[in-house]
């Protein structure tokens, strides 16, 4: 048993963008979440880590209601990757990344490791507003790689990667669900989502949404639903990408 | 000769005890509590231009202080005055822009910035219409002026006190410094830490402003050059804000009361011309 929504309905004014949202999240599963701008996945990723509380419905984790459970408690098992906004930390990189311990107290252990797995090491003690947007979201996964959650929530964790560390991140992803964790990431990419998720939701930001494999979910027409006019032709062009 | 001595001595060491040292002992809790609140200033709002003055307590206080002395009121009536006003100027900040402080800050920041502007035209109304001769008094506490600080003992507790409190919520505000949804994210209260800070940096500077008037740029500067001397972790950066700051105010103060001696300068101007050229300095660091 991990995090379980159920009835879970999120509105934005008199929007409803998710209705009745029924799941149940797996140890050991990478689930991907796609839809249009606005159709409600950072929100969905903020309620299921416990920091909003959604109109209808409710989360558990373990049993457990999210609202239920302190603050600390709740950070050593959910982390969120929320899109990035580090404009006021005015220390060095690994400063940055070791705060991914904060919920546990005391200083961080293996950070070395961490900051050498996403590249870091040698921007370690370089100030992290010197660095560009992909150093930057590098150092933002290896401060969640540090924290270590068992369930990670990763809002569009892909943006300003180079293909290759888009790769690591995917490949990071997997191994974290071979460790027993539970992944969750929103992406826009239909290639990425069938190579490397087990399930994708679908958020069509209408109340709609859809819940399968990618077998079942990635086909021209659930696209075109999806994103609208175009997109299934695009679907077809990269219908080629392998797994990593 | 061999009889005066003593008595010089004797005046000397009374000089220095009664006098010189509260004095001393005043600037250095000052100067501390200003860069400790300014700190904390820019860590609530994750800018490192932030200073204790933003939300409008300097302004306040000096309205409040200005009337008092426009009336002819004595010095303790005009300090409790400024520590109203800088509670009046906090109290109308939290209350206009504190709604979203869990999740967004500028609604406070503005709250603060136009109070601040609201104080700053009724100050000037009040200067333009008060008497001449009372003009160089306000102008000092405008300034800031440790010659008024009369409370040494209080100040240094003061500091104690803020620096303690600082120090148990330093690991806090290094996450705090992260944006709102991920300092939440990592199980910090976002909302009760930032008012805390609020409150601490809030009280330290009306305490300050009360006693001293409106001491500028060691809030300012201090903790903005220990950030780019490198003390980021706030465990290390609030003691060494609070002795910087203290040391640096100490110094201004000294050359304050020699500079032009017998006369003496109001300690604020040394603030800014020690610490324009040392913060001009810095900014030239890569």
């Amino acid at each position: 048993m991990s995090l379980t929504i159920q009835h879970l309905s999120l509105h934005t004014g008199t929007r409803t963008l998710v209705d009745s949202l029924d799941l149940a999240l797996e140890p050991g599963e990478v689930l991907g979440i796609l839809g249009a701008n606005g159709a409600g996945k950072s929100t969905l990723l903020t309620v299921l880590a416990g920091l909003a509380a959604p109109a209808h419905g409710r989360v558990t984790l373990d049993g457990q209601p999210l609202d239920a459970l302190p603050p600390l408690t709740r950070a050593q098992h959910i982390g969120l990757l929320p899109q990035g906004d580090e404009g006021g930390f005015f220390g060095s990189v690994a400063d940055f990344v070791a705060l991914g311990h904060f919920p546990f107290g005391g200083p961080a252990p293996d950070l070395a490791t961490h900051l050498a797995t996403w590249e870091l090491a040698d921007l370690a003690n370089r100030p992290l507003d010197t660095l560009s947007g992909g150093e930057r979201q590098r150092a933002r996964l290896a401060q969640l790689a540090v924290q270590a959650p068992r369930i990670a929530l990763l809002d569009e964790p892909l943006t300003h990667l180079d293909p290759a560390h888009q790769a690591r991140l995917l490949a990071w992803a997997r191994s974290e669900a071979d460790a027993g964790h539970s992944v969750v990431l929103t992406l826009h990419d239909p290639n990425w989502a069938a190579c490397h998720c087990d399930r994708l939701l679908f958020l069509h930001g209408n109340g709609r949404w859809q819940l399968g494999t990618p077998a079942d979910l990635l086909t021209p027409d659930s696209l075109e639903a999806l994103y609208g006019p175009g997109t299934a032709a695009l679907w077809r062009q990269n219908g080629r990408a392998q797994p990593v | 000769m061999a009889g005066t001595l003593p008595d010089d001595r004797e005046l000397a060491m009374q000089i220095l005890a009664e006098l010189r040292a509260p004095r001393v002992a005043a600037a250095f809790a000052c100067g501390g509590l200003l860069a400790l609140a300014g700190a904390l200033m820019q860590t609530l709002f994750r800018n490192p231009l932030a200073e204790p003055y933003l939300l409008g307590v300097s302004g306040g206080a000096g309205l409040l202080a200005l009337l008092g002395m426009a009336a002819g009121l004595a010095w303790p009536w005009v300090s409790a005055l400024a520590f109203a006003g800088s509670l009046l100027a906090l109290a109308l900040a939290a209350a206009l822009g504190g709604r979203l402080l869990a999740r967004d800050h500028t609604p406070l920041l503005l709250a603060g910035v136009m109070l601040a502007a609201g104080f700053g035209a009724l100050i000037a109304l009040v200067l333009s219409v008060t008497p001449a001769e009372r003009l160089p008094g306000m102008l000092f506490f405008l300034m800031g002026d440790l010659a008024w600080t009369s409370q040494p003992a209080l100040l240094w507790a003061a500091l104690l006190l803020a620096v303690a409190a600082a120090l148990a919520l330093s690991r806090r505000l290094d996450v705090l410094q992260l944006s709102p949804l991920k300092a939440a994210s990592l199980g910090v209260a976002v909302a009760p830490t930032r008012w805390a800070l609020f409150a601490l940096a809030g009280a330290c500077t009306a305490l300050v402003v009360a006693q001293a008037g409106s001491i500028g740029f060691v809030g300012l500067m201090v903790p903005h050059a220990l950030r780019k001397l490198g003390f980021a972790g706030h465990r290390v950066l609030l003691p060494v804000c609070a002795l910087a700051g203290g040391s640096l105010l100490v110094l201004a103060d000294a050359l304050a009361r020699t500079v032009i001696e017998p006369r003496e300068l109001p300690v604020g101007v040394l603030t800014a011309l020690l610490g324009v050229p040392m913060m001009l300095w810095l900014l030239r660091k890569p």
